[in-house]
């Protein structure tokens, strides 16, 4: 899977300050820094999607969509960190 | 009127906004604000006529802002003139002169406005206004850091505006 474009990138920080903002949360991340964080984190997805795959059990990983995977890792990471 | 005495003041409820990448009416704690965006530019606009005692000299104009999340960073700000000459100007089309900008770095406590301070040579930088003829100034979060610095991820919030003679 290819890593994200610089365009979706700049499109998440954006949308990230929108939110942090409308929640009024205190945030001291320089543009650059957030941009850094984004960037490990696409790096770091794309280096374990494999292993990621691998730890959902069969038959269910095959019956789920790639879509829905990351559905549910997000939901399952939100879940664990209170986002 | 002498130096350093104040012409005009601005508040958020007098924004003419601009049909598109417009600074957003919010309130905080009841203080209405004006929201400028941390990643693309986004403008206020307010009309407003040049006091008769004005005396000649350049403008200074300062933008009392907050910052909803950040305590660090620099923000970078921008302000245009348009002289609006009775006789003269076709209100059809725009006819800023050049922005003007200056750094704006957010207080260490949320909630405590920084003042930034922009200023205007008489002549050309002011759009040649006058006393007695209306205007409109324009001010801009360069959030995109097009002419300054601007690394706040996160939202500006505009309170008032004053200008002064310098």
């Amino acid at each position: 899977m290819a890593l994200l474009s610089s365009t979706i990138k700049q499109a998440l920080r954006a949308e990230y300050g929108q939110k942090l903002s409308e929640r009024r949360e205190s945030f001291n991340l320089t543009k650059a820094q957030l941009d850094a964080v984004i960037n490990a984190i696409d790096g770091w997805i794309d280096a374990n999607a494999a292993s990621f795959n691998s730890a959902i059990p069969q038959p269910q990983r095959g019956l789920l969509t790639a879509a829905q995977k990351a559905d549910l890792f997000f939901r399952v990471a939100l879940a664990r960190f209170g986002g | 009127m002498a130096s350093g005495d104040t012409l005009i003041v601005f508040t958020p409820y007098a924004n003419e906004p601009p049909s598109a990448s417009y600074a957003t009416l919010d309130t905080r704690n009841a203080h209405p604000v004006l929201d400028f965006d941390g990643s693309a530019d986004e403008e206020a606009v307010f009309t407003g006529i040049l006091p008769r005692n004005y005396a000649g000299g350049g403008l200074t104009v300062y933008l009392h802002v907050m910052f909803t999340s950040a305590t660090t960073g620099s923000a970078y700000w921008q302000a245009a003139i348009e002289r609006m000459d009775d006789g003269t100007l076709d209100l059809d089309a725009d006819s800023f002169a050049a922005f003007q900008g200056a750094a704006g770095n957010p207080n260490g406590t949320s909630g405590v406005m920084t003042l930034v301070t922009i200023t205007f040579t008489t002549g050309a930088q002011m759009d040649s206004l006058a006393a007695g003829e209306a205007f409109r100034l324009k001010i801009r979060r360069d959030a995109d850091g097009t002419a300054g610095t601007d690394d706040v991820t996160t939202d500006a919030e505009l309170v008032a505006v004053e200008i002064k003679e310098t």
